[in-house]
């Protein structure tokens, strides 16, 4: 996917007025469900005057529209509709890693009849062209906004409506920057949230200003932190990019699900027992649909993973179909808090911008107070994010030191699972 | 003031109020990093200064003591499929028609019985289940075990689950607040009643009134003839309500003195055909004893205090056979004989009494054997017997179950059926399920509201049967 297209550019593929008209009035997420993309297909369901949805499909490349209604027009208004509302960027269409089925099939039924229509390197090196100016652009315009927040200050900025980090975010995402636009928001949020919000929030500017310093120097990366880069900014990987593999046998250790109105994401923490490396899956779905089913924590995959490039801890695929799985015994590589740390700080030294950092904790003492705490025999203390469960927490563990993983983010420890006897709970 | 201090401070005015040189900045790794701006240069600082202090993030030290650890739970934890229902129930991910409430007491009961306990984890759902539903903490606290105690006595709004240590308990009754000792006599009443009350006795005369009148109600819990002596000193107590509590207590202990002589009070109105005189004006000894002015609804003056005696007497003094009395007995000896009956729990009262004027009331104090013989025998399926047979007890046994289906469905008594509803879902026997789907299945269209109420039951009893099949 090059830049994401234009309004006008949508509008120009209509066969004639009605349907733009038509269209216009059907681009409202109110009666369209399991809306996503991936680089190249934009799909969605239509609810129309027919019982069954229609399956609307668009294949960007040419562009080639497929849809269930019974119009003869090509495309369709659903067709038309689907691309206004993806062109319009504002997120009701889920930027997704695979098809939904009735899309990828069609797709999949395309490209053997269209074959060999390989994906022509000339145009895709210059839709590539494309995203990296407009994103170039992006980044001189955000660096503006970050010199204009520090001459007027933090503290100013702290006074600003929670438009103006809106704002800000919104324009980064017109510029396929989604990723620092998520960092912004969460910015602005925290800067009202937290006690320590102007050390955190300077460490943030230092953060996205790297990231575009990184981005003008691009060319002089190497594979690894031009990967780093490519998460923070949020340009994502396409799936055959990623070759990188290797065998183990990967302990379950933590899963985390976050939900907003329209991605529903699952991280999974695998443990490698002969790497002692720790890698990352990350599944997504749209909002009201089923992700992919879960990995059971504490159990034991045996199998080989695809790493994306970047720096450890690394985002990964379990690749393959058939993986043996058996049942584990709770945290192989917990440590004490100092220890921890220290491999945080190796893998910071990797990844300026990692943010969430993996723990694993053992004989960690839940410590209730105000703010809790869990800390460790030698009293090596973290803090809880607000929103742990507590409670849960304390409940698993009856008083006694456990073992718990978790992920330390911004320097406030959230629990993702606890070790009782030999196995682990998820919280 | 550190480098990052300094920092700090121009960022937060701006360096359009204080300049910044990225060049003076005593910044780590300054020197090799280029800016063309005060605004650049503070951006390019906090760039390296944000990877130094993440990396460089050191823990803090917590020198506390950890508080002591839970007391070992010697059960077993709970089949998965045991523990993975109590989830949905409490976290009311099932929807039932009759409230899942009633469910979640059947599972505690189940488990209490077997003697498994519910996984660490489900612990704070109980509890805030507990802290709703104040009726059920006795049997959530036993559930709960020690873990769920000690879990409580972290958080406030559990203090009801906690367990006091022995040795804590008088120390705490002396300095609590007055819920706090309540708590502490419900609670120790349950396990030592000799113990609580001698603590009662201890501060007696020391308590304000209402504190007195509100430790005589938590006498209820085991009460027994070794709480006599303190019930009929508190008959000569100062306040009215502490006197009307230590009454109504005496009602239950149809053993004691008092007793007696209400049995006498009864005995000297009793004319020879078993019939009573209406008594007079109360003596002084017989409103220490409790006999009130007050009138119960429709009836006199005397009505009212010849059923206030004939509460207080025991049954066992009735010497005439059950059955032929209540027969022929006056409307408001009767009313005295069901108060007498209720409170001292003599069964073959309840059930003659039951037999003949069925109450809600009565058939919920007898067996279930015993109430559902009687509904069994009521002919009329009206609203009057929908409310007998919510408040019948449980569990019903199989061919009642069966039966009573078969009634409401013939009879198409759907007001019953709902008004009955959580008593057929608490109550019925599992093998009645199939009927009830039957009645369901045949059920057409127009009958919303009733194939909902079905529905409900359906779903309650196949839910209660697979929690006892966990349990087994």
């Amino acid at each position: 996917m090059g830049s994401r297209w234009t309004v006008p550019r949508v509008l120009a593929l209509a066969p004639d007025a009605g349907s733009a008209k038509a269209a216009r009035g059907l681009a409202g997420p109110r009666t369209w469900s399991e809306l996503g993309s991936t680089e190249s297909l934009v799909w969605g369901k239509c609810q129309g005057s027919a019982r069954a949805p229609y399956q609307v499909t668009v294949d960007l490349t040419e562009p080639a529209f497929r849809c269930t209604c019974p119009s003869r027009k090509s495309p369709c208004k659903h067709g038309l509709a689907l691309l206004l509302m993806w062109a319009a960027g504002d997120g009701s269409v889920a930027d997704l890693e695979d098809a939904a089925p009735f899309a990828a099939d069609w797709a999949a039924h395309r490209t053997t009849r269209t074959a060999p229509a390989k994906a022509d390197p000339a145009a895709q090196a210059k839709r590539v062209a494309e995203r990296e100016s407009l994103m170039s652009a992006g980044v001189d315009d955000f660096e503006l906004w970050l010199h204009d927040l520090v001459r007027q200050g933090l503290a100013t900025a702290r006074r600003q409506p929670a438009g103006f980090w809106e704002t800000a975010a919104a324009r980064l995402v017109d510029a396929q920057l989604p990723g620092l636009a998520d960092r912004v928001r969460a910015a602005g949020a925290d800067i009202h949230a937290r006690a320590d919000w102007a050390p955190h929030l300077l460490g943030e500017l230092g953060r996205w200003y790297l990231a575009i310093r990184a981005w003008r120097h691009r060319s002089e990366l190497d594979a690894a932190a031009m990967g780093d880069l490519r998460t923070v900014l949020g340009w994502p990987r396409r799936r055959d990019e990623i070759g990188d593999r290797v065998s183990d046998r990967w302990w379950v250790v933590g899963l985390s699900l976050e939900e907003d109105e329209r991605l529903l994401s699952q991280r999974t923490w695998l443990y490698g027992e002969r790497t002692g490396e720790t890698v990352v899956l990350l599944d997504f779905a749209a909002a009201g649909q089923a992700l992919k089913v879960a990995h059971v924590l504490g159990s034991v995959v045996d199998g080989e993973v695809a790493r994306y490039p970047g720096g450890s801890p690394r985002r990964a695929l379990l690749t393959g179909d058939e993986h043996k799985v058996t049942p584990g015994s709770g945290l192989p590589h917990a440590t004490d808090v100092r220890t921890a740390l220290g491999q945080a700080a190796r893998w910071l030294a990797g990844n300026p911008w990692l943010r969430r950092i993996p723990l694993a904790l053992a004989g960690m003492t839940v410590v209730p107070g105000d703010p809790p705490l869990l800390a460790d025999p030698g009293g090596a203390a973290l803090t809880l994010a607000p929103g742990t469960d507590l409670w849960q927490l304390l409940a698993l563990s009856g008083g006694q030191p456990v073992p718990v993983f978790g992920e330390w983010i911004d320097e406030r420890l959230h629990p993702l699972s606890v070790q009782v006897d030999d196995r682990l709970v998820a919280l | 003031m550190t480098a990052w201090d300094d920092l700090l401070g121009t960022a937060l005015v701006g360096t359009g109020r204080r300049p910044f040189d990225l060049g003076d900045s005593a910044i780590e790794g300054a020197a090799r990093v280029t800016a063309d701006s005060p605004e650049a240069g503070v951006l390019a600082a906090a760039a390296l200064a944000a990877g130094y202090r993440r990396a460089g993030w050191t823990p803090r030290i917590w020198r506390g003591t950890p508080a002591p650890p839970a007391a070992p739970d010697e059960r077993p934890e709970c089949t998965p499929a045991a523990a993975q229902i109590l989830e949905l129930l409490l976290t009311r991910s099932i929807r039932l028609e009759v409230g899942t409430e009633l469910l979640t007491l059947d599972w505690l009961r189940a488990a209490r019985r077997a003697g498994r306990r519910p996984p660490h984890r489900l612990l704070p759902e109980l509890l805030r289940f507990g802290t709703t539903a104040a009726a059920t903490r006795a049997l959530v606290k036993d559930v709960a075990g020690p873990r769920g105690a000690w879990l409580a006595g972290h958080n406030p709004s559990w203090s009801w689950a906690v367990t006091v240590p022995p040795g804590e308990v008088a120390g705490r009754f002396a300095t609590g607040t007055r819920a706090e000792r309540l708590a502490l006599l419900a609670d120790l009443r349950s396990a030592e009643p000799d113990r609580a009350r001698e603590l009662v006795e201890e501060t007696w005369t020391t308590e304000p009134a209402a504190t007195r009148a509100g430790f005589l109600d938590t006498l209820r819990t085991g009460l027994s003839g070794r709480d006599e002596p303190l019930l009929e000193r508190a008959l000569d107590d100062r306040a009215a309500t502490v006197r009307a509590a230590a009454a109504a207590l005496l009602d239950h202990l149809p053993a004691s003195s008092r007793a007696g002589r209400m049995a006498e009070r009864a005995q000297r109105l009793r004319r020879d055909d078993g019939s009573f005189d209406l008594p007079g004006e109360p003596d002084e000894s017989a409103r220490r004893d409790g006999v009130t002015d007050h009138r119960e609804p429709g009836l006199g003056r005397g009505a009212s205090r010849l059923i206030q005696i004939l509460a207080a007497t025991p049954l066992s003094t009735c010497d005439s056979g059950v059955a032929a009395s209540i027969e022929t007995a006056d409307r408001d000896v009767v009313l005295g004989w069901t108060k007498a009956a209720l409170h001292q729990r003599d069964p073959a009262w309840l059930a003659a009494l039951a037999r003949h004027q069925p109450t809600p009331e009565l058939i919920a104090a007898l067996t279930p054997e015993a109430a559902t013989e009687i509904l069994a025998g009521q002919g009329k399926l009206d609203a009057r017997f929908g409310g007998l047979l919510a408040a019948a007890p449980g569990p019903w046994p199989a061919g009642f179950s069966l039966d009573i289906v078969g009634r409401l469905r013939a009879g198409k008594a759907e007001a019953v059926l709902r008004l009955a509803a959580r008593a057929l879902a608490e109550h019925l026997h599992p093998r009645a399920l199939a009927v009830v789907e039957d009645w369901l299945l045949a059920l057409g269209t127009g009958h919303q509201a009733t194939s909902r109420t079905l529905r409900g039951i359906a779903h309650a009893l196949t839910i209660r049967a697979t929690i006892l099949q966990e349990f087994t």
